[in-house]
């Protein structure tokens, strides 16, 4: 709202300067956008849904006067003598949706504004038309009750309806647009069609013009959620909807047509003909509520002197009257004009408000009993986020809702959830894995040649069964950290997998590995990550490498791999691990150590030699570990020469070399049998 | 040669003594087994009268273990000197180890976590997917409501089951659903916050995203005040801004909080006088907040006499531009790497 300073002025003797005024009422809840100088000053206010009394400079005006302790002075809205003729037939066929509607008429003499008002209108930021139109925005600017004026000439018949729109009935509106109603629509029309779209925009059909010399003036007060849904479904937001939509002054249709009838009258643009008429079928009593002293103590947490209360309340426009029901506190009557004020905490607001925010103490609220732990879902998440930033992976955050094309390689054959009302075609759907955007960022960096990137994001991924948390991890470029001193390896499988076991470790998972097919990955670098803890039947993620197609598609090189994994969050909770249940004395008793190399298959996988080892030999082996892996000079075509390092210890005693020998003799054979291993 | 002289002649030529190899040289002259100074002197003791030899032997004997122990030292410590095997160059770069950094708006959003644990707030986190009545009804926004205008909100084509289990419809606008979830399961009094994602229908540009994180509280017990309310706000804005900007609180409107407050801090950048980051008022919005409107009790079944409460929101993404200086909020979404690791770990 363009509050203009010298029109604020005019209504209250205000004792400040635009600055002051704007810091004053700023302090009682109407932020300022700017401030302009100029012939003119203009205060810019952003003006709250709930205030739509204060789209008027005489609500701000009113603020102004309670803030100042100066008096308000009303423009002059004396209805001039109406001269002989017939007025207009007003039928409300649907009360429900316009409550009230005033209507009179005119006899003009179409022509320009005074200057005076066009340099109003412009500084409140309104195009100047000719002098009625002026006028009607004129008193909508001053006292927030929009007007409109039909040319009497254009309108078939005498007669007005305020009727729902038949559905499909058609319009052009004053915007030329031509458009098509539905049946909850309220229209205000002759006996034909409709003229105006009620509280929203008048009908290009009976729109004044230079050659009007009669007209119908209509103020009246709309349903505020029949407006907003007609403004909305119609895509058309006036002024006049604006504030309608948020709540008119019910009370205000026949003093805007008295206003309006004397600003015409004093321009010489209209004079009256005949009554006005006032159509208010089911007249709204006021509204009385009981505002409590104790009440406001108990909220604000301060004592309000008495007296403040009713030197706050009477200048917003509250008739106030001091009531011992119920302990010390007022009756008081609502202006129709603050249709925000409903209940007692409303008024308390109003108390505050103008009793001041910064007069409130600061002071802290009691703590009677010790507080509960934090979600364990947060503490996850950073645990989650210490081991992965341990890990080198920098932390992402990417887009909730992604493209159809980006989720629908991840959705694994399923249909991503899509949005109703998308911002565009980028923001479509919900992501049906953390990945797509994990791949998106590595080629944002890659395209700004940052080669090696590590990213994870943690977050809520949507799949066919709705929502669920995630955490999902991408690498490209180098294995290790570039350094002067050695080459760097490209990254491979076995990065991101040691990745996902020192994250499952770390959350008391004991991760399993069985080779898997996900579409998004590379068949034969991909695993499905089991959890090996309890029955190893529960899923609890995948890692591989990202298809190649996927890479180009997003425009990253196809040529360069991403490794990444992503694993489920809620799944590794339910775990319910984290913490050990007692530390392990440390062995007592030297443990000796076999390094064995065998040759096998080529395709026999390492946990299937793991496995057989672990069965034939006796629990005092106690570490198992890969140590090379080597195919090629001196090993048969098909073979694979694998060697490997075995710890054994007893905690009771020392062991034997001959116990030892004799466990190795027996691993050695179970190798054979079970996989025909030849020992090198 | 007297004793006193040949010590006073040693001490003097070891302090001169510059080099290794000079200090050994001095070895060889006074602890030669032949022709040695100290040597020669003991030699000299023997040819001496029998009754001054046990003294000037002891006095030979004190100044050869004397000059042995300075030798002895001065060479130990050249050895700790001398490089053990080849040298490095010291000013090339170490093997950096792999360490990644955290989001910033994580970063921030953990030190507000903290600050509000100290202050005995539990941690809750809910749905990102809601529905209508948790999101806006309960909130005191009845549908065709004006406010909903506020967080225009992205709904869904068909209905998604929420991490709750519920059906969802939209996108949460704000955390508030979950302190509605929370006020239906838990009675007062409550101290929490809910931190998460929340969406808007706002287009990408320099200053809005239609995704951000937002950090929402709620108080409500027995006695609780607006004065309570404003302490508290003062307490979290001094400790994440520094206690020398200045606070002020003044009203705004909440559908689901009467009265209603805005929190401002001082601008950092023109330290009050008016610029163009503070839109020329010396004051740069941080947060709103207000008292828990009657409505949003009746709705969770709370009996409004007996309890008042207050609630506050807080967008991260706002707090990191203006913490950080940052001017373009899709910085945080474009996972630039060169941007990320600017950030403390």
């Amino acid at each position: 709202m363009r509050l203009v300073y010298p029109w604020l002025c005019e209504l209250v003797k205000v004792p400040g300067d635009p600055e002051s005024v704007a810091t004053t009422l700023a302090l009682r809840g109407f932020e300022v956008a700017s401030i302009e100088h100029g012939r003119q000053p203009v205060i810019d206010f952003e003006i709250t849904a709930n205030r739509p009394d204060c789209l008027s400079t005489i609500g701000l005006a009113r603020e102004a006067s309670a803030a100042y302790g100066v008096p308000l002075r009303m423009p002059d809205r004396a209805m001039p003598a109406p001269g002989n003729g017939p007025s207009v037939d007003v039928a409300i066929e649907d009360a429900d949706l316009c409550p009230r509607y005033c209507a009179q008429v005119f006899e003009v003499g179409i022509g320009t504004s005074p200057a005076w008002l066009q340099e109003r209108l412009e500084a409140a930021g309104v195009r100047p038309i000719n002098n009625v139109v002026d006028v009607t925005n004129y008193v909508m600017l001053e006292m927030g009750q929009p007007m409109h004026a039909f040319d009497l000439a254009r309108l078939g018949g005498r007669a007005l309806r305020i009727r729902r729109a038949k559905p499909g009935e058609k319009i052009r509106t004053l915007d030329g647009v031509e458009r098509t109603l539905d049946g909850d629509m309220l229209v205000i029309a002759d006996a034909a069609r409709p003229q105006a779209v009620g509280g929203v925009m008048g009908g290009a059909d009976s729109e004044i013009d230079a050659k009007t010399t009669s007209m119908v003036l209509e103020s009246a007060y709309f349903t505020p959620a029949s407006v907003r849904r007609t403004s909305k479904r119609l895509a058309l937001k006036t002024e006049a909807s604006t504030r309608f939509e948020r709540g008119a002054d019910v009370d205000a249709p026949p003093v805007g047509i008295a206003r309006a009838a004397a600003l015409l009258h004093q321009l010489g643009a209209a004079r009256p003909v005949g009554r006005i008429v006032d159509r208010y079928p089911a007249p709204r009593p006021p509204v009385t509520l009981a505002l409590r002293g104790a009440r406001l103590t108990h909220v604000l947490g301060l004592q309000v002197p008495a007296d403040d209360v009713p030197r706050i309340l009477t200048p917003l426009g509250f008739t106030v009257s001091p009531s011992d029901r119920g302990g010390a506190g007022w009756q008081v009557e609502v202006p129709t004009y603050r249709v925000d004020v409903q209940r007692e905490i409303d008024l308390v607001e109003e108390v505050a408000r103008h009793y001041g925010y910064d007069r409130v103490p600061a002071t802290f609220p009691a703590l009677a009993s010790p507080q509960a732990p934090p979600d364990a879902r947060t503490l996850q998440d950073r645990l989650v986020r210490q081991v992965l930033t341990a890990c080198g992976f920098s932390e992402a955050t990417t887009f909730t809702f992604i493209e159809q094309q980006a989720a629908a390689p991840f959705a694994d054959g399923a249909e991503p959830a899509a949005l109703a009302n998308p911002l565009s075609e980028k923001f479509a759907v919900l992501r049906p894995s953390l990945l797509p955007g994990l791949v998106d960022a590595c080629a944002y960096n890659r395209r700004r040649e940052r080669r090696d990137v590590r990213l994870f994001e943690t977050g809520a991924r949507f799949g066919p069964a709705g929502e669920a948390r995630a955490v999902a991890f991408a690498w490209c470029g180098a294995g290790s950290v570039p350094n002067w001193s050695a080459a760097t390896r490209p990254v491979d499988f076995f990065d991101v997998k040691g990745v996902v076991e020192a994250l499952c470790g770390a959350m008391g998972a004991t991760p399993a590995f069985e080779p898997a097919t996900r579409s998004y990955l590379v068949p034969g670098r991909t695993a499905q990550v089991l959890d090996g803890s309890g029955d190893g039947a529960r899923a609890i993620g995948v890692v591989g490498q990202i298809q190649p197609a996927i890479l180009d598609a997003r425009g990253f090189p196809a040529a360069e791999p991403i490794y990444a994994a992503e694993l489920d969050l809620d799944a590794l909770a339910a775990l319910g691990a984290g913490d050990i249940q007692r530390a392990e004395p440390l062995p007592r008793f030297p443990a000796i150590v076999r390094d064995l190399s065998i040759l096998v298959d080529d395709g026999l996988p390492a946990a299937a030699v793991r496995g057989t080892i672990r069965r034939a030999a006796p629990p005092t082996l106690v570490q198992l570990a890969e140590f090379d892996r080597y195919r090629g000079k001196g090993i048969p075509e098909g073979r694979v020469s694998l060697s490997l390092r075995l710890t054994f210890r007893s905690s009771e005693r020392t062991l034997t070399d001959a116990e030892v020998d004799e466990a190795m003799t027996r691993v050695v054979a179970a190798l054979e049998a079970s996989h025909g291993a030849q020992r090198r | 040669m007297d004793i006193p002289q040949i010590k006073q002649q040693f001490d003097r030529e070891l302090a001169s003594a510059a080099s290794e190899a000079a200090v050994r040289a001095l070895r060889d002259k006074y602890l030669a087994r032949k022709g040695g100074v100290a040597s020669n002197l003991l030699r000299d003791v023997a040819s001496a009268p029998a009754g001054e030899r046990p003294a000037l032997g002891k006095l030979a004997n004190e100044l050869k273990q004397y000059i042995d122990t300075q030798l002895t030292e001065r060479l130990a410590a050249a050895a700790a000197r001398r490089p053990a095997g080849e040298t490095v160059d010291v000013t090339l770069p170490g093997r950096a180890p792999a360490l990644g950094h955290r989001h910033p708006l994580t970063l921030l959003r953990e030190r507000i976590e903290a600050i509000f644990l100290r202050f005995g707030f539990l941690i809750v986190e809910g749905p990102e997917l809601e529905d209508d009545y948790h999101n806006f009804e309960a909130l005191n926004m009845p549908a065709d409501h004006p406010a909903r205008d506020m967080q225009d909100t992205l709904y869904l084509a068909s209905p998604v089951t929420s991490a709750v289990g519920s059906p969802a419809t939209l996108l949460r606008t704000h955390t508030s659903g979950m302190q509605v979830r929370y006020m239906e399961k838990f009675p007062p009094p409550v101290r929490l916050i809910a931190p998460g994602r929340v969406y808007r229908r706002d287009d990408l540009d320099l200053t809005h995203s239609p995704m951000f994180t937002q950090v929402e509280g709620l108080v409500v017990d027995e006695g609780v005040t607006l004065a309570d309310l404003k302490g508290t706000l003062f307490a979290f804005a001094h400790e994440l801004f520094g206690p020398e900007r200045r606070t002020r609180f003044r009203p705004s409107f909440f559908p689901y909080t009467e009265p209603s407050g805005e929190l401002d801090i001082s601008c950092a950048s023109c330290r009050g006088a008016g610029c163009a980051m503070c839109k020329n008022t010396g004051w740069i919005e941080v947060l709103g907040s207000g008292m828990v409107h009657p409505a949003v009790f009746e709705a969770v079944g709370y009996d409004s006499e007996k309890y008042t409460g207050f609630a506050f929101g807080v967008g991260i993404e706002r707090l990191a531009l203006l913490k950080w200086g940052i001017e373009d909020i899709r910085l945080f979404y474009e996972n630039d790497l060169r941007f990320l690791e600017q950030f403390p770990l």
